[in-house]
């Protein structure tokens, strides 16, 4: 008899890995009394949606037939059930879960009528994982996580009761839209209002970091108050002075942005909003920045611990002169902050690079050092083969586009908010010597479907004012930065999801033609209406956004003013193909004319508008599940798509309006390609006046050069900031799983 | 408890190198092999295994001993494959490109081994831990496949090495590998499946690539020898086949899975003797895994996941290309 085997333990001793992240409200309901067997499991169900069935058809009734599973057997059974609205809503008030100052806006009779009336809308989800994320993660569950106490009727209810803060008809309004599916606000909101122990609506936060310990010190303050409060947090590096910089003067000293990167990961790990979803954060750096390529390197698949960052995301600020440069084949200057800073009296991220280049590579002032900005490209898009970072901000284009005073130098957590910002000074103490502007943005989307459905223009009223409501009720005293600049803009993004479904389901292909013409006439006509609305959000208030005075928005017709474009001619306004104008015939949509844009112009000019911005176009990853749409509008990833979540494991999820008979216009993004993406997002872009999220697609057999490719059509192109890279690698010919959808199609 | 080992022979490896050149292919897909696994490196830091810390406390005592037991076995078979397996596997190579790709894929079994270290000490104690691994070495079953396994990497015949090496690559894991893709499929511990799905996509090219040596390997052997291996290659997998069904019960009977567990057997085993290039030896009937469990294990890197969740297991090292100066024709 031989010995036993045995393994070295040594490798074990490593130290115990960040056990901060704890205390989750995970979905505890329990799973005691379900069946187990494949024909009732739900998970077991909703897979077989990634394998063919017999006759080699896509299983979607099993995804149906899950969903029915999950609702009626695992979500009935640990709901806790009410005799009426009023016994209800006063237990959730007395046991802490309902804000009551939300629900003491209303009459008991309004409430009766109001829950009756969303109650009896019929509401199913479309898809097992519509229905399974809605509960997993929004429904308002007991404090031990055992009992779901709310539906997607009853969460829709909350939500508008609070967004309409008393006002009834707005409340009835604002429930039917995101009932219909029309308007579906963004997580933080969709999550949080109505509750009694919440985070902020909030989606997003970005914040500057200056060139002094007091700013890095604030900067973390904000990752870890923000995080807690709910969506992400993007900071802005570009400002730090390099390694080995000069601190008071001795040679050599400041260790570069690296380590606030090390904090500031640890900072968002530790912070979670009350366990509903980790801490996430973001950091941006400029292409001219001396760290840019350590920056990079943390993304390494083989770096060191020491300087390792796995959950921050990183963006990297590309002005134009970076490709003027690589198109000459030059080396680049990277430029030092810190003597930067010194020559010109400002932050380095507020020097337009492209346009000082030659004057600050001549001044002998500022340390310079050079890479080649070709190698530079391949650098970038090496990472984005690796980890998909980093996003890109195309900073010239983004400043060109920008109606608002002042200078834009990054971006948020999905690339989409692009607003202007203004330094904070601080004492010794952390107090504020001077607060500056920061950035929030509350999100909500679209279902373009149902939006054309419904008429459009209605809708896109409703959601803006939806938004604005949240803006209102917003006030961030942790970042006095963003809680100023909040009060005097009113920012909101208004975004848009499903555009390739709706493609689809009108058997348009997406990038094709028809498939553009669409785009810029939705988008024109979203436009048109999100500021009709602003405006009269203006002119109800009796105000505009603080800095409307300045902005392009105020400019006299004809002298550069914002609406130009669509009133002096440059384009027309009509659409290009024949089956796009009888498209929005067929819904009863008009498309705005130069006619109803000069009247806004003029209207605008003299009322202003309360929103400084509008529109902002997110990846919808979450929001479009549980509203079964395509996410955003990039093309699906795949038609039936593998999601991997934290909290709900793997699921599979069948694209929108997607049936046997309809496959062919379910070309999936990679197969769609670069191009056709980035001519569907150019279409956009020119109607929106912050960003939109572009997703890359490529398959694995790409190399750094077709990303290049790609990032270089979509700068000439006029996109504003590239999202994520994703690649596909398919299985090696003879290793796939038979008869698995994911793989094969 | 010190490590004991059995005595091995000294295993000698090649009689003469030559210099490899990667211009000079001999057999296409050793180039295609290399760079997909190349392709595929990864390092267990990668994925944020901390996530399931939350996951982790609320499942069962019972849970995070099976989880343990399963992941000790896991390690054990990757400390073979990698230390001994794909290294007895060079002295055979037919091309010095094969020979490369089995030095990358003993390396990555070692990564193997070493990420479910990180998996143990991000989620549980040295107690734990220690425990687990007391348990691996008094289960006959465990012992037995390991013996079983070694035993013919120190044999003298190049084929059956490659038969041992494919089913446990495309076998002999699977039994460790349900646990987590059922927890996954069920919410749990998300970050680890997501390291696991890693070592599959790996395993999986392994046991296709050294199966694909051995048909090209046998295809000069007489008729009466092909005969030969193919018994024994059947009788091999029954051998291990009904050891892996006693550790399957010693695992799962607690939990009530030995059933679903015994059908993603089935599977495996007809997948292993697909990648030796011999029929089916389980009937479809009883090979119908539980789909959950089926769909997760696929190998394509095509699932999606935001910054909110984990890293995924999709992304690849990038082919590195200049652009010229067509491309920045602008």
């Amino acid at each position: 008899m031989t010995q036993p085997f045995s393994l070295h333990r040594k490798e074990f001793n490593s130290t115990m890995t960040d056990f901060t992240n704890t205390g989750l409200a995970l979905d505890n309901t329990s799973h005691a009394a379900e069946p187990t067997d494949p024909a009732h499991d739900y998970h077991a169900l909703n897979a077989m949606l990634n394998l063919y069935d017999a006759n080699g058809q896509i299983q979607f009734d099993k995804d149906k037939a899950a969903e029915r599973a999950y609702v009626t057997n695992h979500v009935a059974a640990n709901t806790v059930a009410f005799p009426s609205t009023a016994e209800r809503l006063q237990f959730l008030i007395d046991n802490q879960y309902y804000n009551p100052a939300v629900f003491a806006q209303y009459s008991a009779e309004f409430l009766d009528r109001f829950y009756a009336h969303v109650e009896s809308a019929g509401f199913e989800f479309g898809t097992f994982l519509g229905a399974f994320k809605f509960y997993t993660s929004y429904a308002l569950k007991t404090f031990d996580g055992k009992r779901y106490l709310e539906d997607f009727p009853q969460r829709c209810a909350a939500v508008a009761l609070e967004l309409a803060a008393g006002d009834e008809n707005q409340a009835v309004e604002y429930a039917d839209e995101m009932l219909a599916g029309r308007f579906q606000p963004a997580t933080p909101t969709f999550l949080n209002l109505g509750k009694a122990q919440r985070g902020e609506p909030v989606s997003c936060f970005l914040v500057r970091i200056e060139d002094n310990m007091e700013s890095i010190s604030r900067g973390i303050n904000a990752a870890l108050q923000l995080s807690k409060r709910g969506g992400g947090v993007a900071l802005l590096l570009s400002n730090l002075r390099e390694l080995g910089a000069p601190i008071k003067h001795i040679e050599n000293q400041s260790s570069g942005v690296i380590p606030v990167m090390k904090l500031l990961e640890d900072a968002f790990s530790y912070a979670n909003q009350l366990g509903a979803r980790q801490g996430a954060g973001a950091v941006y750096l400029s292409a001219h920045h001396p760290d840019i390529l350590r920056f990079l390197d943390t993304k390494r698949e083989n770096a060191d611990e020491k300087i390792r960052i796995k959950s921050l995301a990183l963006g990297v600020v590309i002005p134009d002169i970076t490709f003027e440069l690589a198109k000459r084949k030059e080396q680049m200057a990277l430029f030092s902050p810190y003597d930067v800073e010194r020559v010109y009296g400002k932050p380095f991220a507020d020097i337009a690079i492209s346009e000082h280049y030659e004057e600050m590579v001549a001044d002998d002032r500022i340390k310079k050092t050079y890479i080649d900005a070709r190698k530079f490209f391949t650098t970038i898009a090496e990472l984005q083969f690796e980890s998909g970072y980093p996003y890109i901000v195309f900073e010239d284009t983004v400043n060109r586009a920008n109606p608002i005073e002042g200078r834009v130098t990054m971006s948020n957590l999905c690339s989409e908010i692009l607003q202007v910002q203004e330094p904070s000074e601080y004492n010794e103490d952390l107090t504020y010597k001077h607060v500056g502007r920061d950035i929030s943005c509350n999100l909500g989307s679209l279902n373009i479907a149902k939006a054309m459905d419904g008429g459009l223009a209605h809708t896109v009223e409703i959601a803006i004012r939806a938004l604005t409501s949240v803006a209102e009720h917003t006030s961030i005293n942790a970042v006095p930065s963003i809680r100023r600049a909040n009060e005097e803009g009113h920012a909101i993004g208004l975004g848009q999801m499903n555009l390739h479904g709706f493609l689809a389901r009108e058997g348009i292909m997406y990038g094709s033609e028809e498939g553009l013409d669409f785009t810029d006439m939705y988008f024109m006509t979203v436009a048109y209406h999100a500021y009709r609305a602003s405006h009269k959000l203006a002119v109800e208030h009796g105000q505009a956004f603080k800095s409307f005075p300045t902005s392009d928005y105020a400019k006299p017709a004809g002298q550069g003013n914002y609406f130009d474009k669509y009133t002096d001619g440059r384009r027309s306004l009509e659409p290009r193909t024949a089956r796009v104008r009888e498209l929005f015939a067929k819904f009863g949509i008009a498309i705005p004319t130069v006619a109803d844009w000069q009247a806004l112009q003029a209207d605008i000019i003299k009322d202003g508008i309360y929103n400084q911005n509008l529109q902002a176009v997110p990846p919808t990853g979450s929001i479009s599940y549980i509203n079964h749409s395509t996410s955003s509008i990039h093309p699906i990833a795949s038609k039936i798509e593998i999601r991997k979540e934290g909290k709900i494991g793997r699921v599979y999820y069948p694209a929108a309006y997607m049936t046997n008979d309809n496959l062919e216009y379910y070309k999936d993004a990679y197969e769609i390609g670069w191009k056709a993406i980035v001519d569907t997002y150019a279409e956009a872009t020119q109607h929106v006046d912050q960003g939109l999220s572009l997703t890359l697609f490529f398959p694995d057999t790409a190399t750094t050069r077709d990303l290049n490719k790609a990032q270089i059509y979509a700068w000439r192109k006029g996109i504003k900031t590239l999202y994520y890279i994703r690649i596909r690698q398919q299985a090696l010919e003879g290793t796939e799983v038979a008869g698995c959808v994911s793989c094969m199609l | 408890m010190p490590p004991i080992s059995i005595p091995r022979k000294p295993l000698k490896l090649i009689d003469r190198v030559s210099a490899i050149n990667w211009n000079r292919l001999e057999d296409e897909k050793d180039l295609e092999v290399w760079d997909r696994l190349t392709g595929n490196f990864w390092l267990p830091e990668k994925v944020p295994v901390s996530n399931d810390i939350p996951s982790w406390q609320q499942m069962s005592e019972e849970e995070h001993t099976l989880t343990m037991r399963v992941f000790t076995g896991l390690t054990l078979l990757d400390t073979i494959q990698g230390t001994v397996g794909a290294v007895s596997l060079i002295p055979d190579a037919l091309t010095p490109h094969e020979e490369a790709v089995y030095t990358n894929i003993a390396f990555m079994e070692s990564v193997h081994a070493k990420s479910y270290s990180s998996i143990f000490s991000t989620l549980c104690s040295t107690e734990q831990i220690d425990a687990a691994f007391d348990w691996s070495e008094q289960n006959e079953f465990l012992q037995k496949k390991a013996e079983i396994v070694l035993d013919y990497y120190e044999g003298d015949n190049p084929y059956k090495r490659k038969v041992a090496s494919t089913l446990l690559e495309s076998f002999l894991f699977y039994s460790g590998f349900y646990l987590p893709m059922y927890f996954s499929a069920h919410a749990k511990l998300t970050n680890t499946a997501d390291v696991i799905r890693l070592i599959i996509r790996d395993e999986a090219v392994h046991g296709y690539y050294i199966g694909y040596k051995y048909q090209k390997g046998i295809a000069q052997l007489t008729d009466a020898e092909r005969a030969d291996l193919q018994d024994y290659t059947y009788d091999l997998l029954n051998e291990l086949y009904d050891n892996e069904v006693g550790y399957t019960e010693s695992l799962y009977s607690g939990v009530g899975l030995v059933e679903d567990v015994e059908k993603f057997l089935h599977y495996n085993a007809n997948k292993a003797l697909m990648n030796l290039g011999y029929p089916a030896l389980f009937p479809a009937e009883i090979c119908d895994v539980n789909p959950a469990i089926l769909a997760a294990l696929s190998p394509n890197a095509d699932e999606n996941h935001d910054f909110f969740s984990g890293s995924g297991s999709s992304y690849v090292m990038g082919k590195a290309e200049e652009t010229d100066d067509d491309d920045w024709d602008f």
